[in-house]
């Protein structure tokens, strides 16, 4: 609102005073270059990616893509366990996400009801666990006793409740009139059914907002794969991409596992350890950007109600 | 009444059942054709019943001749049924009662029928002869279906039950004493039939040196006094020789029929059992507690849920009994002679032990219905207070989980190669939870702690390794039943409260009925080389518990539970999980006391006290380490810290910014990189930081601001900033956002009003933005002081290597790297008394900065 009205004053014909003029080109540049600075690195490694490989291990490729070429995504998706490592990622991204934003908008929705017996008391129980952690070897030693070793679903099931999802739908829902729900309530609709028919179509937004926190958290966690999953099933691919980072020497040889004799003859597609890890980091970031776009709107909304605290 | 001729055809399919096969003849080829061709195909129930032995050519192996069994059984079972059957064609529900007594009494002959011939062709004699077949189940399976039939016809048809609950209170089909009598009468019945022989034992003259001895041998034995021991009085008879010629008399005749001589010997192999043999407590206590029951119900003023409840354990007694006692596997071949030599069929099965059972069971549902009939409260009876009666249910399934998790389980190991109990462990429904076995049971000791089981490899006798995998079989089987009891009594209990009636009751049959099975999966799967299993007290406990939950939720009423704790209950799964994932790790902080060992339980590692929060000061190496790891915590969380201005800056001159599209483009790739893993970040540093092909050298070449090639990213020097600089990189797009939109919210006419009074610009931002966004600088500022000593790990852990570690490693990576990282586990005390200083460091700058907050600004931040 106050940009569009600080426009329309600026343009009403306000002078625009030398100073102010000097001030526009120096803050123009200065955030020209920061969002280059931001931008360029996934520029540069996605030319890097589909530049030819011997330019590539030379340094050769530094502003713009040099004998194009896409049999790198090719050979990276036939290293095994690479395309495991995608489903698993995904599995993860989807399953967690839609366990621990239903969870919190569930358990946002009740501790919204005064009637709770005890209401306060759980509430703070849960809102307290966000400030102090066991630390972590008790953490891992809990989770190892519970069986959840090698297993998919800790990537999963732990976070059914995230206190801080719990107080953003709170929050929202305490903002939204409660007519609609009393009304819903004398028409003789359970908690449930007010939940599913009435809540949830208003909380949305929010819940779009935690949908992408989630799910962005889920997809780039890789720490939980490296302590949990000491057997190497169920690796993810930012897993792998650190794994691969680490581990020049093991990397060359599943390139050369990996590479048939017809594309050995070929210097400008042939893959190296430099190639790999660059098209792996590539696979991991391309949902990202994909998504980014359409969920980029929902930010600031999540971020000032985030801001007003429960 | 179409309907009740189905029982008929029952009782047809059963009588004709009896001319099929019911022990079909098998001659392994190990015995040759010769002898095959001796035996008929198969023998029918009804040749057994009629012909008895005789039915087998003992014309030609006459050592078939010691062998004996009741066939009678069979054929008074379907008679029996028969009976029934026709008694229920009857309208009269009288005479329909009868009929449902007659279906019992045939179910007990049935099983024991089915029993004793099974018994028999899978004893280590027969084995290679006779195989039982599916046929000899079908009176068994008949008298169970008429059972339950006949009681379901009781209550009556639909249309009658419509009618009368129609026409008021439903008359019930005796009166509440005649009820109460039978009850008592069924008690007694079942002590009568425990006092009646179980089975008569028979050696044929011919089988000892001596028919003197034999006939000594020759004995019949009830339930009561195989409980009090009698069992094995036997055991002295080898102290006398008696059994000395056994393999040279009948017997051994049989030898070569078994395949296998040696085995035939094993069996004689009797023990001297060290001591007397354990008196069979839980038989000793069904017949106290039926006695009980009988003297209860016929006190006329007594309460009638006592002796019910008496009756129910009594019946559940009886029934684990009757297996015990009457059947036999390998595993029983050194428990007792009187078993051997029933396993050989050298002796007759009474049906008095499963009739005890039945006639318990009986006094059971007497009782219930007596309490269903009464028109007077009792103590605690449904009738006048239905609405208690939930809570009654709800606490007796609390109990029972209760039950399901104490021990459950008793596992009795042999010593190797010895007929003798060398350990005795139980486990407990909470340790089978884990699916794994705890070491107590994967790794028996004997009680004077001497190892069981050794590594090395040996015939016949179980190896350690091969004892570990049997027991984390057997615990995981019994740690699913576990968690599926748990969950279908939890759901039990919330279907109870939710006054789901019929839910409720399904739900708690379900968790008996997987209880009964976790004690059948117990004894039969514990192999028999390595000892046996059975339920301790628990697990019998837990079984009448819940069967009267699902009694009491019968009758409780269907009012829905108060608002207040159905809410609760939609609740409590989350604050389980909170429980299990926040405040369960808690108590591992108790490692910080121990000398923590892997593998070992809490209660026997080492008590260390506060060794190790001292050691972090006094010993040298660690205070090294931890002054250097807390240096470069403070100095990057510092830097940061110094910052967290900047995104407030950024977003104040990104105000300033006129056109719409270049500001939201803005906004949107610099809020990007904070949407990437480190992991991604670090490749990109690694890309273009590359030491002689990444851009930067290249740029830093060619600009001729270094002169050769520089190690930017395996080189300590500037840790700290570079680290900056990548988190400022990748967090000040996103931290900004915050500010952007507090700046929207700051009203127009601020901004009007000081131009009015000549403001410019640099004013405008000074003197209206930027004090509008302290507030939230303010805030963000706290809850960042307060985390200084969270700083994560991920950032630090991806940049680590060799040659910066001294410098990168903060707190969080440095308790990483020294435990799990390592493999090792002789730090994970260390690390987590580590852990607790730092929760209790950022819990006290939490509340100060809180505190700080609420006295400038009057306004908790927490």
């Amino acid at each position: 609102m106050s940009k569009a009205n600080k426009i329309k004053i600026d343009s009403k014909g306000m002078e625009l005073s030398k100073g102010d003029i000097a001030f526009n080109i120096v803050n123009y540049t200065v955030f020209a270059l920061i969002t280059l600075a931001c931008v360029f690195p996934f520029y540069y490694l996605f030319i890097n990616t589909i530049s030819d490989n011997e330019l590539v291990r030379l340094g050769q490729i530094q502003l713009y893509p040099r004998g194009i070429h896409f049999q790198n995504y090719v050979e990276v998706l036939k290293i095994p366990g690479i395309v495991d490592a995608l489903f698993v990622s995904v599995a993860r991204t989807v399953l967690g996400t839609v366990w621990t934003v239903g969870g919190s908008a569930i358990l946002g929705y009740l501790v919204t009801k005064q009637e709770m017996w005890l209401r306060k008391v759980w509430y703070r129980l849960i809102v307290i666990t966000m400030y102090f952690s066991a630390g972590l070897i008790p953490w891992y030693m809990n989770l190892r006793m519970l069986g959840f070793m090698d297993n998919f679903w800790v990537y999963v099931i732990p976070g059914l409740v995230s206190p801080y999802n719990v107080i953003l739908v709170k929050t929202f829902i305490e903002g939204l009139p409660p007519a609609l729900e009393e009304s819903a309530t004398l028409d003789g609709a359970g908690y449930m059914r007010v939940f599913f028919s009435v809540i949830m179509p208003l909380i949305t937004p929010i819940l779009a907002t935690l949908c992408i926190f989630s799910a962005v958290g889920q997809w780039n966690a890789f720490t939980d794969t490296m302590m949990l999953m000491p057997s190497g099933k169920y690796y993810t691919l930012q897993f792998l991409l650190y794994k691969y980072q680490n581990e020049a020497s093991s990397l060359a040889a599943l390139v050369r596992n990996t590479q048939d004799s017809s594309s050995l003859a070929n210097v400008a597609t042939k893959q190296t350890a430099l190639s790999v890890r660059m098209t792996v980091a590539m696979v991991a970031t391309f949902p990202i950007l994909l998504v980014y776009p359409f969920f980029q709107r929902y930010f600031v909304k999540g971020i000032m109600i985030g801001a007003v605290k429960g | 009444m179409k309907k009740r001729f189905g029982l008929l055809i029952i009782a047809l399919a059963v009588i004709a059942s009896l001319f099929l096969p019911g022990l079909s003849i098998y001659v392994h080829s190990q015995l040759g054709a010769e002898t095959a061709a001796l035996f008929p195909a198969s023998v029918s129930t009804w040749q057994m019943a009629v012909h008895g032995v005789n039915c087998l050519p003992v014309d030609a192996v006459s050592a078939l001749g010691v062998i004996s069994f009741s066939g009678w059984l069979a054929l008074g079972a379907a008679l029996l049924l028969a009976c029934s059957a026709v008694l229920s064609l009857s309208a009269n529900r009288k005479l329909n009662g009868v009929g449902v007594v007659l279906a019992g009494i045939s179910l007990a002959l049935a099983v024991t029928f089915a029993i004793q011939i099974g018994n028999i062709s899978s004893s280590l004699l027969f084995k290679l002869m006779f195989t039982a077949q599916a046929w000899i189940y079908v009176p068994v399976a008949g008298a169970i279906v008429a059972l339950v039939y006949e009681a379901l016809l009781l209550r009556g048809t639909k249309e009658e039950r419509a009618h009368l609950s129609l026409s008021g209170q439903r008359p019930p089909l005796l009166p509440e004493n005649t009820w109460r009598l039978l009850m008592g009468a069924a008690a007694l019945a079942a002590i009568v039939c425990m006092l009646l022989p179980v089975y008569s034992i028979s050696v044929p003259a011919t089988l000892t040196d001596d028919p003197a001895d034999a006939a000594a041998i020759n004995r019949s034995t009830s339930l009561i006094s195989a409980a009090l021991g009698e069992r094995d009085m036997l055991n002295s008879y080898k102290a006398d020789g008696r059994f000395s010629n056994v393999i040279s008399g009948d017997i051994g005749q049989l030898a070569p029929y078994s395949g296998d001589e040696t085995n035939i010997k094993g069996i004689f192999q009797i023990p001297q059992q060290s001591g007397t043999q354990k008196p069979d407590t839980m038989l000793i206590v069904a017949a106290a507690l039926l006695a009980l029951t009988a003297v209860l119900s016929f006190l006329r003023k007594a309460d009638k849920w006592f002796p019910t409840s008496l009756a129910t354990l009594a019946a559940i007694s009886l029934v684990v009994s009757l297996v015990n006692v009457l059947t036999m596997s390998d595993a029983d071949m050194y428990t007792g002679v009187s078993r051997q030599i029933l396993h050989l069929g050298l002796g007759t099965l009474m049906p008095f032990a499963a009739l005890a059972a039945i006639a318990a069971a009986f006094s059971m549902v007497c009782g219930v219905l007596c309490i269903r009939a009464a028109d007077a409260p009792y103590f605690v009876n449904p009738i006048p207070k239905r609405s208690q009666l939930r809570l009654v249910a709800v606490v007796l399934a609390v109990l029972s989980v209760a039950c399901i998790l104490l021990p459950g389980a008793n596992l009795s190991f042999y010593n190797p190669g010895k007929n003798k109990v060398g350990a005795t462990r139980t486990l407990s429904g909470l340790q089978a939870l884990s699916l794994s076995a705890p070491e107590s049971i994967s790794h028996p000791a004997s009680d004077k702690g001497k190892t069981l089981y050794g590594e090395t490899e040996k015939e016949g006798v179980m190896n350690a390794g091969q004892v570990e995998d049997a027991m984390n079989g057997l615990t995981r089987t019994f740690g699913l039943l576990t968690w599926a009891a748990l969950a279908l009594t939890a759901a039990g209990i919330v279907a109870v409260l939710m006054g789901r009636r019929k839910a409720a009751i399904a739900l708690f049959l379900g968790a008996f009925a997987l209880r009964a099975l976790s004690w059948i999966m117990l004894m039969t799967g514990m192999p028999g080389a390595l000892g046996t299993a059975g339920g301790t007290l628990y697990l019998y406990i837990s079984l009448p518990l819940l069967l009267f939950a699902a009694f009491f939720a019968n009758n409780a009423n269907e009012e829905t539970l108060p608002k207040k704790y159905k809410l609760f209950l939609m609740m409590l799964p989350f604050l389980v999980a909170v429980f299990l994932f926040a405040y369960l790790p808690l108590y591992g902080w108790s490692y910080a006391f121990f000398n923590y060992k892997f593998g070992i339980p809490l209660n026997q590692q080492e008590f260390v006290g506060l060794k190790w929060f001292t050691e972090m000061f006094t010993n040298p190496a660690n205070r090294e380490n931890i002054v250097r790891v807390l240096k470069n915590t403070f100095g990057m969380s510092g830097l940061n810290l110094l910052t967290s201005w900047m995104p407030m800056i950024f977003a104040v001159f990104l105000n300033e910014i006129n056109n719409t599209r270049f500001k939201k483009s803005v906004q949107i790739f610099t809020t990007l990189p904070n949407f990437i893993s480190w992991a991604l970040v670090f490749s990109f540093a690694m890309c273009m930081f590359a030491m002689d092909t990444g851009i930067f050298s290249k740029f830093m070449l060619g600009i001729g601001a270094i002169k050769e090639p520089v190690v930017w990213l395996n080189s300590s020097s500037h840790i700290w900033l570079k680290m900056w600089a990548w988190s400022t990189w990748k967090g000040l797009g996103w931290g900004a956002i915050m500010y952007l939109a507090a700046i929207s919210g700051i009203p127009v006419e601020l901004y009007e009003a000081a131009r009015v009074d000549g403001a410019n610009r640099w004013h405008q931002m000074r003197y209206i933005t930027l004090p509008s966004l302290l507030p939230t600088f303010f805030v963000l500022l706290m809850l960042s002081i307060s985390n200084i000593l969270n700083n994560g790990m991920e950032q630090y852990l991806v940049f680590q290597n060799p040659m910066n570690k001294q410098t990168i490693e903060v707190l969080d990576l440095y308790v990483y790297n020294i435990t799990i990282a390592s493999g090792g586990t002789t730090l994970y005390s260390f690390a987590t008394a580590i852990g607790i200083l730092k929760t209790i460091v950022s819990v006290t700058l939490l509340f100060s900065a809180n505190f700080v907050s609420k006295k400038l600004r009057g306004e908790s931040i927490v």
